[in-house]
C-alpha cells in the first residue's frame, strides 16, 4: 500500500519535473510576451514549489486533501504557462487554464490545516472562484479573438465569433468578481488570525501570512492590468514569489507535526525518570505543545471525572473553545485531555502521546481515584458526626419536652397534694389519680425513647427476634421472611435493624401502600436486607436525610444501600452487608 | 397579687396556674411563647410574670429575652424565670439587668408549693430569688489561685449562699435557727473578709454577692 503510494507519488514527481522543463522551454522561447505572465524562473519556482511540496505533504499526511490539491494546482500553474507557446493547441490550453490554479490556491489557504472547508462562506468563496476561473474564463474565450490579445498570438481554437466588447465585458466582470473574492478571503484570513488561540496561531501563521501577501499582490496586479496602469509586472512577480512560499509553508507545518512526534520519545524518557518531578499534565502539555492542556481522571465508582485531587469536575461543553480527548485503556476510559482545538488536526500525535503516557495516566488515575474516595470518606465521616449530633439533640428535645415536663407536672401535683392533705383530704383523691396517670405516661415515653436510642431486644435476643418484633409493631401489615442462620457482628445487626425500622417508617408515612414485605437473608458472608412496599413509589434515593444517614451507616460497615422506586410500582430498599 | 404564666407546655402552664391560684395568687393571663407573654403583660399589668426560659420558636432562651424586654418596658414588673437546667450564666444575665424583682428558679422547685409561693411573692415585692442550685454552683466553683471563700467559716459560707439566694436577714435567721442579730454579724464579717462595700439593703446586696462570686 505504502509502496504503491510511493511509486505513484514518484511518478507524479517525474511528471512534475517534465512539466516544469516543458514550461521552462516554452517560456524561454516565447512566441509572445503577453502581459501578466511571470518570467521563466518565477514560473518554474511556483510550479515546482506546488508540485514538490504537494507530493511531500501527500506522503506525510495521506489523510489530508491538501497534498493532492497542491499537486493539481502546480500542474494547473504549468498549464497556464503554455499560452506563451507556439501553436494554436498550446495557446488555447494555456488560455483556458490561465487562472485555474487560483481556485486550488484559494481552497488551500481557506482549508488549511485540516484540508476541509469548515464554513459556508469558505465553500461559497471556493465555488465562486472555481466558477470564475473555469466557466468564466471559457465564456470570455468564446468571444475573444487572438489578435485582441496580441499581434502574433496563435489561434484561439475556442473562438466562436469575435465580439471584442462582450469579451472585454466578460473579462472585466471576471476581474471584478475575482477581486471581490480575494478581498473577502483576505479579510476572512485576517479575522481568523486575530481570533486564533496561541497554539492555533503558531500553527497557521506562516501559511496564512504568505497567502495574504500573495492574494494582496495579485489583487493589485489585477487592478493595475484592468486599469491599464503600470506596475502589474512587479506586483505579478511579488505575488508569484508569495505563491511559491505558501506550499513550502504548508509542507513545513506538516513536517513540523511529523517532528513533533519526536516529542513522544522525549515524553517516554521523561515519564521513565525515577524521580518524576514534573507533573504528568506538564509533560503532556510540553509534548503536545499546548500550554493550556489539563487532565481529568475517570472515577468509575461514581461514573464521572475528577481532577488530580479527586474533586469532581465538569468537562467543557461544545462552544466553550476547548476540546476533550478521552484516553482509553482496555476499552475503559482512564482520563480525558482538555486541550486547545488546534490539536484536533493532529489526532495522530495526540493518540501517540496518550499511548506513551497510558501507564502513567493509569497510575495517576488510580491516585486521583484514591483521593476521590478519601474525599467521599471524609464527607461521610462528617455526616456521621453530624448525624450523631442531630441524634443527641433529638434525644435532648424528647427528654425535655416529654419526660422532664411530665415529671415536673407530677412534682406540681405532689405539691398541690401536700397542701390539700392536712385540711381537705377528700380533694386529695383525684390529684393522686392524676399523678399516677402522669407517672404512667412519663414511663411510657421514657420506654419509647430508650427503645429508639438502642433497641434492648436486639441486644438481648438478636436480629431475628428484634425484626419480628419490629414487624409486629409496624403500622402497615408486614410479612417477614427470615433466613438468618449465621452469627452477625453487633454493629451489622444494629444497622440492619435500623434499615428495616427506617424503611417501615417511610413506608407507613409516604408509600400509601397496603402491605410491606421484609426479607433478611445471610448467605456466603453477605447479609441482604430487603424491604418492599406496594405503594406509589417515586421515592428519591439519597434525598431524604433519613436515607442519606442510613446510607452512611451502611457504607461505614462496607455495605451498600440501594433504593428502587419506580412510580406506581412500590419502593424497594435493599441493603447488603459483608458479615464474617 | 396578679400573676401571668408563660410556658409552651399546656400541662405545665395549667398546672402552674392551678398551683398559684391554690396559693392565693390571681392568675391574670396565660402565654405560650415570648410574644404572647409581652402582650399579656401589656394587657394585664401583672405584679409578677412566671416565665419558662425555653419556648418556641427557637426553644433556646426566648423566656429570658422576653424577661429582659419586660424589664425595659415595664420595670416595675417582677419576673420569675423557670428553667429545667442549672445555667448560672442565664441567671446572671437576668440579674445584670437589675436585681429588683427578678428570680431564677429550677422548674422542679414547683413541688414545694410554699417555697414557690414565697418566691413569687418575693419577686413581686421587688426582692430577688436565685435558685440554691445556681448559688451552690457559684459558691463551689473551683477558682484558680487561692479561693477567697476559704477565709470564711462554714457558717459564713452558709449565710453567703442564702444571701445570694436573695433571702433577707430575717429569713436567713429563721433558716439557720439563729437570731437576726447573729446573721447581721455574719454578714458584716463576710463583707469585710471579701472586701465588699457594705450594703445594708437586703435587696441590693444580692448583686454585690453574686457579682463577687462570679468574678472570682
Amino acid at each position: 500500500m505504502r509502496r504503491n503510494m510511493n511509486a505513484g507519488l514518484i511518478g507524479l514527481g517525474v511528471l512534475g519535473l517534465l512539466a516544469g522543463a516543458g514550461a521552462l522551454w516554452v517560456a524561454s522561447t516565447p512566441a509572445i510576451q503577453p502581459s501578466g505572465i511571470p518570467s521563466a524562473p518565477v514560473a518554474l519556482l511556483v510550479g515546482w514549489s506546488f508540485i514538490g511540496s504537494g507530493l511531500l505533504s501527500w506522503r506525510a499526511r495521506p489523510d489530508n486533501r491538501l497534498g493532492p490539491v497542491m499537486v493539481l494546482s502546480g500542474f494547473a500553474w504549468f498549464a497556464s504557462v503554455l499560452q506563451e507557446g507556439h501553436g494554436a493547441v498550446l495557446f488555447t490550453i494555456g488560455q483556458a487554464f490561465q487562472v485555474l490554479y487560483l481556485a486550488g490556491f484559494l481552497y488551500l489557504i481557506l482549508s488549511f490545516p485540516s484540508g476541509r472547508l469548515q464554513t459556508v462562506l469558505d465553500r461559497a468563496l471556493v465555488i465562486t472562484a472555481f466558477a470564475l476561473v473555469s466557466v468564466g474564463q471559457l465564456a470570455s474565450l468564446l468571444f475573444t479573438d487572438e489578435r485582441a490579445i496580441c499581434d502574433r498570438c496563435a489561434t484561439n481554437l475556442l473562438e466562436v465569433t469575435r465580439n471584442d466588447a462582450l469579451a472585454n465585458g466578460l473579462l472585466q466582470s471576471q476581474r471584478i468578481a475575482g477581486l471581490v473574492v480575494i478581498v473577502i478571503t483576505i479579510g476572512l484570513l485576517a479575522v481568523r488570525l486575530v481570533r486564533a488561540s496561541r497554539p492555533q496561531r503558531r500553527a497557521v501563521i506562516p501559511v496564512l501570512l504568505a497567502g495574504i501577501v500573495a492574494l494582496a499582490a495579485l489583487a493589485v496586479s489585477v487592478t493595475a492590468s484592468a486599469l491599464g496602469a503600470a506596475g502589474q509586472d512587479i506586483y505579478g512577480r511579488v505575488s508569484g514569489y508569495a505563491f511559491a512560499v505558501v506550499p513550502v509553508a504548508v509542507l513545513f507545518a506538516f513536517l513540523q507535526r511529523q517532528l513533533a512526534r519526536g516529542a513522544v520519545a522525549g515524553l517516554v524518557v521523561e515519564l521513565g525518570e525515577p524521580s518524576a518531578t514534573v507533573g504528568l499534565a506538564e509533560a503532556l502539555s510540553r509534548a503536545l505543545g499546548d500550554p493550556s492542556l489539563s487532565l481529568r481522571y475517570w472515577f468509575p465508582a461514581e461514573s464521572r471525572y475528577v481532577d488530580s485531587d479527586g474533586r469532581p469536575v465538569t468537562l467543557p461543553g461544545p462552544g466553550e473553545g476547548r476540546r476533550s480527548t478521552v484516553v482509553e485503556r482496555g476499552g475503559q476510559p482512564i482520563a480525558v485531555l482538555i486541550h486547545d482545538p488546534a490539536l484536533e488536526h493532529n489526532a495522530e500525535l495526540v493518540d501517540s502521546v496518550c499511548a506513551a503516557a497510558g501507564l502513567t495516566l493509569e497510575n495517576e488515575r488510580l491516585q486521583a481515584e484514591l483521593r476521590a474516595r478519601l474525599t467521599e470518606l471524609q464527607a461521610s465521616r462528617a455526616r456521621l458526626v453530624e448525624a450523631t449530633e442531630a441524634e443527641r439533640r433529638r434525644i435532648e428535645r424528647d427528654l425535655h419536652d416529654g419526660t422532664q415536663q411530665r415529671l415536673v407536672s407530677i412534682a406540681m401535683s405532689l405539691g398541690l397534694l401536700e397542701s390539700k392533705l392536712p385540711g381537705k383530704p377528700s380533694q386529695a383523691q383525684p390529684i393522686v389519680r392524676e399523678t399516677r396517670q402522669a407517672l404512667a405516661a412519663a414511663l411510657d415515653e421514657l420506654r419509647e425513647l430508650t427503645q429508639g436510642i438502642h433497641p434492648t431486644i436486639l441486644a438481648e435476643r438478636g436480629l431475628p427476634v428484634a425484626l419480628d418484633e419490629l414487624c409486629h409493631r409496624a403500622a402497615l401489615p408486614t410479612h417477614l421472611q427470615l433466613d438468618l442462620s449465621c452469627r452477625l457482628p453487633d454493629q451489622v445487626e444494629s444497622a440492619a435493624y435500623f434499615v428495616v425500622s427506617e424503611a417501615l417508617t417511610n413506608a407507613t408515612k409516604h408509600s400509601h401502600g397496603s402491605e410491606v414485605r421484609v426479607k433478611a437473608a445471610c448467605a456466603a458472608g453477605l447479609l441482604t436486607i430487603e424491604v418492599a412496599d406496594d405503594g406509589i413509589g417515586g421515592a428519591a434515593a439519597g434525598h431524604g436525610t433519613g436515607l442519606r444517614g442510613l446510607t452512611d451507616r451502611v457504607e461505614a460497615l462496607g455495605g451498600t444501600l440501594t433504593v428502587s422506586s419506580p412510580p406506581g410500582r412500590g419502593t424497594t430498599l435493599r441493603a447488603e452487608f459483608p458479615c464474617g | 397579687m396578679r400573676v401571668v404564666v408563660a410556658d409552651d407546655a399546656v400541662i405545665l402552664r395549667e398546672g402552674l396556674a392551678r398551683l398559684l391560684r391554690e396559693a392565693g395568687f390571681e392568675v391574670a393571663g396565660l402565654a405560650a411563647d415570648g410574644s404572647e407573654l409581652l402582650e399579656q403583660v401589656e394587657r394585664c399589668s401583672p405584679d409578677v410574670a412566671v416565665v419558662d426560659i425555653r419556648m418556641p420558636p427557637t426553644h433556646t432562651d426566648e423566656g429570658l429575652q422576653a424577661a429582659k424586654a419586660i424589664r425595659r418596658s415595664r420595670p416595675g414588673t417582677g419576673i420569675l424565670v423557670l428553667s429545667q437546667h442549672v445555667h448560672a450564666r442565664y441567671a446572671l444575665e437576668l440579674l445584670s439587668e437589675g436585681t429588683d424583682g427578678v428570680g431564677y428558679l429550677l422548674k422542679e422547685r414547683v413541688s414545694d408549693l410554699a417555697e414557690l409561693a414565697s418566691s413569687v411573692r418575693r419577686v413581686g415585692e421587688g426582692g430577688s430569688v436565685l435558685d440554691p442550685a445556681v448559688v451552690s454552683q457559684l459558691v463551689n466553683r473551683r477558682r484558680p489561685g487561692g479561693d477567697p471563700l476559704g477565709q470564711l467559716t462554714d457558717r459564713e459560707r452558709d449565710v453567703l449562699g442564702l444571701m445570694a439566694e436573695g433571702r433577707s436577714n430575717k429569713a436567713i435567721a429563721e433558716r439557720l435557727f439563729v437570731t437576726e442579730h447573729t446573721v447581721e454579724k455574719h454578714v458584716k464579717n463576710i463583707f469585710a473578709t471579701l472586701r465588699l462595700p457594705p450594703s445594708p439593703d437586703d435587696h441590693r446586696r444580692v448583686l454585690a454577692v453574686v457579682t463577687f462570686l462570679n468574678a472570682q
